[in-house]
Formats: structure tokens, C-alpha cells, sequence
């Protein structure tokens, strides 16, 4: 397929999921009770810490101005100037969906220019002042909606299996930066109440609050949650499961490759995978949590840059190399899905 | 007779983007909303006779429509426009800088009908009319017999601004350059079609006519059934006449549409048809020419695309060739069109064939090439180039339409008769200063059909844009485009100058 088309979807469920993680977040957090016992400035600093926006805020509102769960939610909520926000980031889902829209079903653009048509209109801001959490819920189920109807109602060929590789590196970022986020505002100094609080958060955040307790996972401590936010085969959102997941996609997408086409994605995804699956919880202590989620973050995001050069923006030299290359044995490779 | 069942619960959108309708009168559900219908005087009304009674071969098409009250056509008005704005069936208005860019073209719920026996002649003449621009697209970049013979005087090819000298001699594959035709009708008051104006370029708008025809189905499903000519089969034969011009001598040719972009308005238009066609969708950025041959850009390396249908004009094609500024074209694409590796759909250069200045000549290109007389009428051209036209044009502007020969979409024009004295002066200044610039045309009175206004039902003007596909032979689709000017009493059915469109209905004949 075209590779600005595989771009925007890879994009598409990237902004998506983006779009999705934050509303979960700012639900979670605004559902954070009295009793949890979470001091309030740090409540809100944790999502500014995970979007990478806290001096943007800071500069814009001054330094104290995090502690106003209003002025935040406003900010990462509505911000129509940046990509960040829920309101940014589902214009860049909506915008790459309108690029890729011939790849798509009917059903699927359908459910995610919806989305965008709400968030736009009038409704979306009576229901965010009346029922925020109603209002956070709307937009996480649309994004189920998506994928459940994109699933349901698109051919799972190549622009399908990109939007899942986008979504799927996406939410083994976004897994890793929420855990360096609580991480960072949870320090040593942490009463037992402030900690389990906050792995409870942790967990919501990541849709594996059940499923923890289902996999048998205890006693709740900071050690069993990053176990099974990193290490969990059977969470969708682990880190793990996400680079499981990216592995067979990247096989599928380089099982047809004419021989000799050179992948550094599948490699780096093999480093990553191959670290991560070598290490168990003790070792991420030895080492630091923070070190160890600092690596896998950029790991992800090299990764992602690999996929880049790999499927999506090949550089023209190459491919004019691949050309005359072929012309030199023109006929015996037109038929091998080169040049056909 | 009851409302028809709806497929589907009101959009999200629908609160929002329901168009303002003027306050409601009192009007009974079921009330019959031609009553007081009045076609306009000198003017044929498609529907109704002047005294006010249907068509005696329309009447039974015409009659399910009556029963539909106004609350319940409003309903299925609003209906509609959402559904268009979340099926993302819209066009964009990015220059305007204000607004939302994402606009629905309005669509008017009464279809236009045109029988089936009217409609036999009007395919014969435009298969007639595109063989013979053709012809001389074919003539023009080669021999130039015409030129020769003085049948077209050659400065008036030679100044016009689509006329590119640099393709005389490049054969397009199969000798095609219109595969794709949009040529504008109009019926005058007399009800006959007239050829108003011929478009060879890039046409567009053939998507509204696919997507009105689902969303009448969607809304309106009991009328016509059965006896209305199905519109699907576009793409299909689109697709069909691209493999046919396609260079190819390796398996199943490798057919793009190539667009400028999500900025420009067609945008959707041109994503509809690559999914239609299951072709890809690139823009120049995606494609490259090496060799002499075009590839594109895929995740699994380069391909040979050996078919373009592009929607980017002939000067932003290719910047080794025209604009050097053009970054939506492919540098080197010419160059690998002249050695024969890729067709282009349309062919380069077929502007000077809908120059509105060569316009007149289309009937004797008729008798020229094919040594047949016309099927369809045209309206009588004035060329401002000429002494004696112009000089009857400058004394006569207060009565007839000016239009630039180069513009499109409405605009650079002028309606005599319902301009102001400023506007003809203007136009006076222009044609003197430029006079190859603008021809003239009487005022034909557009036909009329019933359209729905904020005061009811009223009669406002259409015209139609038919499409013409050519690949080994020429295919014209049932009906067209029927564009209709929602303004009262206005001519200009354009979509930026507050044209909308109405489902175009080719119906069976009743037995």
C-alpha cells in the first residue's frame, strides 16, 4: 500500500488512543474521592506530568495553578492549539481518518467523524459542564466503538493491520508513562494509604483494575501492579502484551517482502521485547523503576521512528536504487510484488 | 399515505447542522405541497404545464410526493443533511477562511425526472459530441487538418490558454484524451436540451450524484421503484476505461487517482472513486518517475503505476513542464507520458477543446470528423473576438450573458439582464481591453423543477452535467448531476455561487 497512507493510519489509532488513554485519565482522576487519600496537588500534576505538558501549563497559568482541578481539566480537555489535548488529539485522528478514508468502511469513518462532529458541537460542552464523567465515559466508548467496528467492518489486510501497530505501540507508550508519571509524584515519603491509592489509579488508568484482581495478582503493592502493567502476556494494555502484539503485526507486514528488503524495525522491536522479557521485578527495582521505564520509553519510541523509515516514509534514494536495481533484471523480479 | 419507515435514528450532528428553516406555517400533515405551485412565466417547467396540472407522463411518478406533508419533508430534509455531514459527504471551503471547512452541497429531496425516451436521443448526441472533440484533440496535437482546411481559424486555437503546443506529436495510449466528459445541458423554454457548455478537463461532481442517489433510497424508499435507471455502475466503467488505455504488458495494470490533496474542494469526491475502483489514492508526493516510468511510494517499495486518473490541471502537473512552483505534481511525469509508460486520464492539453471561445465550432468538428449532422442543439455564441460580434455584444449587453472563456464554477460572469448598470460597464471595459477573453450568449430561461424553499415548494432553475466515459468505447451515464440554483430567480446554479443538487432520474416509460 501507499506508504502515506500506512502513515496516516498508523496515526489515526495512534491520536486515537491518545485521545481515549486521556479521557480515562482525566475521568479517573476527577473520580479520585476524598478518601483515597491523594493529596489534591498531586492528583492533577500527575496528568500534566504524563502529557509532558507541565511547564507549558505552569508558563501559561503560573506555578501554582496545577492545584485548580478546573483549570486543568479545562487545559487538557479543550486546549485547541495543541495536539496533546483530548480536543488536539482527536482533530489528528479525525484529520488522518479524513486522509485515509478510502481504506476505511463506512462504519468505521462513521464512528470516529461522530466522535469529532460532538466534541465540535454544542452537546459536548453542555454534557462536560453538567456530567463530566458522563462526558469522559462518551468519549472512551466511542473510541471502543471504533475499534470494535473497525474490526467488525474492515477487511483485515494491510491499512487494518497499521491502525492495530499504531494503536498497539501506542498503548505500550502510554502504559510506560503513566506508571513514570505516579512514579514520579509517589516518592519514598508516601504514607500506605497515599500508595495503595495510588496503584488503584494506576490500575483504572490502564483498564486492568479487574483484571488484577482477577489474574490473582496480591498482595496490591506497588511491586504486583508494575509486574502486571509490564510483564502481564494477558493484560491488553501491558507493555508486554503491546510488544507481543507488534511482533506478529510486523510479521504479517513483512511476510510478502520481495527477498533482501531490508526491516530495522523487526530488530529494535526484538532488543526491546528481548530486554524487557529478560528482566523480572526485582531486577526493575535494582535498577530503578525510573530508569527502567525511561528505557522503554525511548525504546518505544525508537522503535516507532524505525517503522518510519521501514513502511512509511522510505527515503527516495533507496527507492530509486530499488529501481534500477530492477531494471537490471527487469521481468524475473516484476512478478515477485516489486515493481508489479 | 404514511410517512416512509426510517432506516435510521437521527445523527448526534443533526441539532447542529439542520439547516434554519423559516418559521413554520400551520400546514396539516399530508397536505399536498404543490398546491399553489406557479412555474414561471416563458419557462418550461419539467413537472407541471402552465396551468398548473402535471405532465400527463410524469403525473404517476409525481404523486407519491404529494402525500408527503411539509413537517415530514422538513424531517427527511434535516435527515438527509445529517447524514451527508457524517458520512463526511462534503465539499471544502478552505479559501473563505471562516467557518467550518466542511460543507454539505444542499440537496433538494424532489427528484428531477427526464423519461427514458427523452433521454435515448440525448445519450446519442453527447457520444456523438465527445467523438468528435475527441477527434480534434487527436487532430490539433497532430496533423492540425482542420487548421488547415480553415473549418476552426487557427489563432483561436493557437491564444487559447488550455492550448499546449508542447503534446502536438505525443500519441495518448489508445488515442484517447476525453475519457472522462462532463458536458453541461440545459433545457430552454421549449423543453429541448441544449449543450451549454463542454467540460474535458477534469470534471467533477460525479459523487454527489452516486451519493444522492443513496441517500434518496435512504429516505425516500417507495419512489420510483423499479423504474428508475441505476447510476452505480460509474466507477466500474471508469475503472474499465482506464484498463483499457493502460500501457501495460504485464498482468493487471496498476490504476491511481491522483489529487492535489485534503485542501482541495473534490477531495472526497476523489477518495469516493478510488474506493470505488479499489485504486489507490496519492497525491504527487506519493509518486516518482525514474526511467521514464512512474512508481509509487509503497510500504513494500516501489511500484509501477501505469494508469493516472488525476484531478490536478495540466499546469501543475508537472514542474519540469509547466509550473516549477507546482509541488502537488510529479517531476518528470510528462516525460514518461510522452514515451508512452503511463496514461494520464484526461489526456494533457484538452483545454483548448472546452475553450468557451471554440465552443461555436463544436458543430462543424461534428460534420468534420464524422461527416454527421448534430443530434443536440447549442445555444448561439457570440465570439468577442471577432469585430462584428463584439461590436453587437457591446451594444447589446443589457440582454445577454457574458462569460470569461477561461473561468469555471460560475464565476466571471455576467447576467445581463439582471445586472447592474455598474456590472455592465465593467464588462464593457474587460471585453475591449481583452476581447479573446469573453464571448456572449443570449439568455436561455433555464428550465424549472419544484424545489423546496423555506416559503414551500417554488420553482427554481437546473441544468445537468451528464457524464461521458470513454475507454474502447463510449459509455454516458442515466442522468447526471442536476444542479439547481436555490436563489430565487436566479441563473447560476453553481455551488459557490448558492447551487445545490437534486437526484437526476431517468425513468422507464410506463407501457
Amino acid at each position: 500500500m501507499i506508504s502515506r497512507v500506512a502513515e496516516g493510519c498508523f496515526w489515526l489509532t495512534r491520536y486515537l488512543e491518545r485521545t481515549e488513554t486521556l479521557a480515562r485519565l482525566l475521568d479517573v482522576h476527577h473520580a479520585l474521592h476524598i478518601d483515597t487519600g491523594v493529596p489534591i496537588q498531586n492528583r492533577w500534576r500527575m496528568l500534566l506530568e504524563f502529557t509532558g505538558r507541565e511547564d507549558d501549563f505552569a508558563e501559561r497559568y503560573g506555578e501554582d495553578a496545577h492545584c485548580d482541578g478546573e483549570l486543568v481539566q479545562e487545559f487538557l480537555t479543550w486546549d485547541e492549539e495543541h495536539p496533546a489535548s483530548l480536543y488536539g488529539s482527536l482533530r489528528g485522528a479525525r484529520e488522518n481518518a479524513r486522509t485515509v478514508r478510502e481504506t476505511m468502511s463506512l462504519e468505521a469513518w462513521k464512528a470516529i467523524n461522530d466522535l469529532w462532529l460532538w466534541l465540535k458541537g454544542p452537546d459536548s460542552r453542555r454534557l462536560y459542564q453538567r456530567e463530566r464523567g458522563a462526558f469522559y465515559e462518551r468519549v472512551t466508548r466511542s473510541a471502543y466503538l471504533f475499534h470494535g467496528v473497525s474490526f467488525g467492518t474492515m477487511l483485515h489486510d494491510e491499512p487494518f493491520t497499521f491502525m492495530k501497530l499504531g494503536r498497539a505501540l501506542e498503548r505500550a507508550g502510554s502504559t510506560a508513562r503513566i506508571l513514570r508519571a505516579h512514579a514520579a509524584l509517589n516518592g519514598h515519603e508516601a504514607s500506605d494509604a497515599e500508595a495503595a491509592a495510588s496503584c488503584l489509579a494506576v490500575l483504572r488508568c490502564c483498564c486492568a483494575y479487574d483484571p488484577f484482581f482477577l489474574s490473582g495478582m496480591h498482595p496490591l503493592g506497588m511491586r504486583t501492579v508494575i509486574r502486571f502493567l509490564l510483564f502481564d502476556h494477558t493484560l491488553p494494555r501491558s507493555v508486554i502484551y503491546n510488544l507481543d502484539e507488534g511482533r506478529r503485526l510486523l510479521f504479517l507486514l513483512c511476510q510478502h517482502d520481495p527477498i533482501g528488503l531490508p526491516r530495522r524495525s523487526r530488530s529494535v522491536l526484538e532488543r526491546l521485547r528481548g530486554g524487557l522479557m529478560q528482566m523480572d521485578v526485582r531486577d526493575v527495582e535494582q535498577q530503578g523503576l525510573k530508569k527502567t521505564l525511561a528505557w522503554t520509553i525511548e525504546a518505544t519510541d525508537h522503535l516507532c521512528d524505525a517503522i518510519h523509515d521501514d513502511f512509511l516514509a522510505a527515503p527516495t534514494p533507496w527507492l530509486r536504487h530499488c529501481v534500477r536495481a530492477l531494471a537490471l533484471t527487469e521481468g524475473s523480479l516484476e512478478n515477485r510484488g516489486w515493481a508489479a | 399515505m404514511t410517512a416512509p419507515p426510517l432506516h435510521d435514528e437521527p445523527g448526534p450532528a443533526e441539532a447542529e447542522t439542520a439547516p434554519e428553516t423559516a418559521p413554520e406555517t400551520p400546514v396539516a400533515r399530508g397536505s399536498d405541497p404543490f398546491s399553489g405551485y406557479q412555474p414561471l412565466p416563458d419557462t418550461y417547467d419539467e413537472f407541471f404545464d402552465a396551468s398548473g396540472r402535471p405532465h400527463p407522463s410524469l403525473a404517476s411518478a409525481i404523486e407519491p410526493l404529494r402525500e408527503i406533508g411539509r413537517p415530514e419533508f422538513r424531517r427527511l430534509q434535516r435527515l438527509a443533511s445529517s447524514n451527508f455531514l457524517r458520512g463526511g459527504v462534503t465539499f471544502s471551503v478552505y479559501a473563505t477562511g471562516q467557518g467550518d471547512p466542511d460543507r454539505i452541497f444542499p440537496f433538494d429531496l424532489i427528484p428531477r425526472i427526464v423519461l427514458r425516451s427523452e433521454w435515448e436521443s440525448v445519450e446519442r448526441g453527447l457520444v456523438q459530441r465527445v467523438a468528435a472533440l475527441n477527434a480534434f484533440l487527436r487532430d490539433v496535437y497532430g496533423d492540425q487538418r482542420i487548421l488547415h482546411e480553415g473549418r476552426v481559424p487557427r489563432d483561436m486555437v493557437e491564444s487559447s490558454s488550455g492550448f499546449r503546443p508542447a503534446m502536438r506529436g505525443i500519441q495518448p495510449p489508445g488515442g484517447v484524451y476525453i475519457h472522462v466528459a462532463g458536458i453541461d445541458l440545459v433545457r430552454d423554454s421549449d423543453g429541448r436540451f441544449l449543450i451549454l457548455e463542454d467540460n474535458v478537463r477534469t470534471p467533477s461532481g460525479v459523487s454527489y450524484v452516486l451519493e444522492n442517489r443513496v441517500m434518496m433510497r435512504r429516505v425516500l424508499p417507495e419512489f420510483g421503484a423499479g423504474r428508475v435507471a441505476s447510476v452505480e455502475d460509474y466507477p466500474t466503467r471508469l475503472y474499465e476505461a482506464m484498463e483499457a488505455v493502460a500501457p501495460t504488458r504485464h498482468g493487471e495494470p496498476h490504476a491511481v487517482v491522483l489529487t492535489p490533496g485534503p485542501l482541495n474542494s473534490a477531495y472526497f469526491e476523489h477518495g469516493f472513486l478510488a474506493r470505488r475502483m479499489g485504486c489507490d489514492l496519492v497525491r504527487g508526493s506519493d509518486l516518482f518517475v525514474e526511467g521514464d516510468r512512474v512508481y509509487a511510494r509503497t510500504t513494500r517499495g516501489p511500484r509501477r503505476v501505469d494508469v493516472i486518473y488525476r484531478r490536478i490541471d495540466d499546469d501543475f502537473l508537472d514542474p519540469e513542464f509547466l509550473r516549477p512552483d507546482s509541488v502537488i505534481g510529479v517531476p518528470g511525469l510528462l516525460r514518461a507520458y510522452a514515451a508512452g509508460n503511463v496514461a494520464l486520464v484526461n489526456g494533457v492539453g484538452n483545454g483548448v477543446a472546452d475553450d468557451k471561445a471554440i465552443y461555436p465550432y463544436v458543430p462543424e468538428m461534428i460534420r468534420f470528423y464524422l461527416g454527421e449532422e448534430p443530434i443536440l442543439g447549442q445555444v448561439h455564441t457570440y465570439i468577442c473576438e471577432r469585430d462584428d460580434d463584439r461590436r453587437y455584444v457591446l451594444e447589446n449587453l443589457e440582454k445577454l450573458v457574458v462569460k470569461a472563456v477561461g473561468e469555471a464554477g460560475g464565476y466571471g460572469m455576467l447576467v445581463g439582464p439582471r445586472a447592474s448598470r455598474r456590472q455592465i460597464a465593467s464588462f464593457r471595459e474587460q471585453i475591449a481591453a481583452a476581447p479573446r477573453n469573453y464571448i456572449a450568449q443570449p439568455l436561455v430561461e433555464l428550465s424549472t423543477v419544484p424545489t423546496w424553499t423555506r416559503s414551500g415548494v417554488e420553482a427554481r432553475r437546473v441544468d445537468l452535467r451528464p457524464y461521458v466515459v470513454t475507454g474502447d468505447r463510449s459509455w454516458v451515464m442515466p442522468g447526471g448531476l442536476t444542479r439547481v440554483a436555490l436563489v430565487k430567480g436566479s441563473y447560476v446554479v453553481n455551488s459557490s455561487q448558492g447551487g445545490g443538487s437534486k437526484d437526476t432520474w431517468v425513468l422507464e416509460d410506463e407501457a
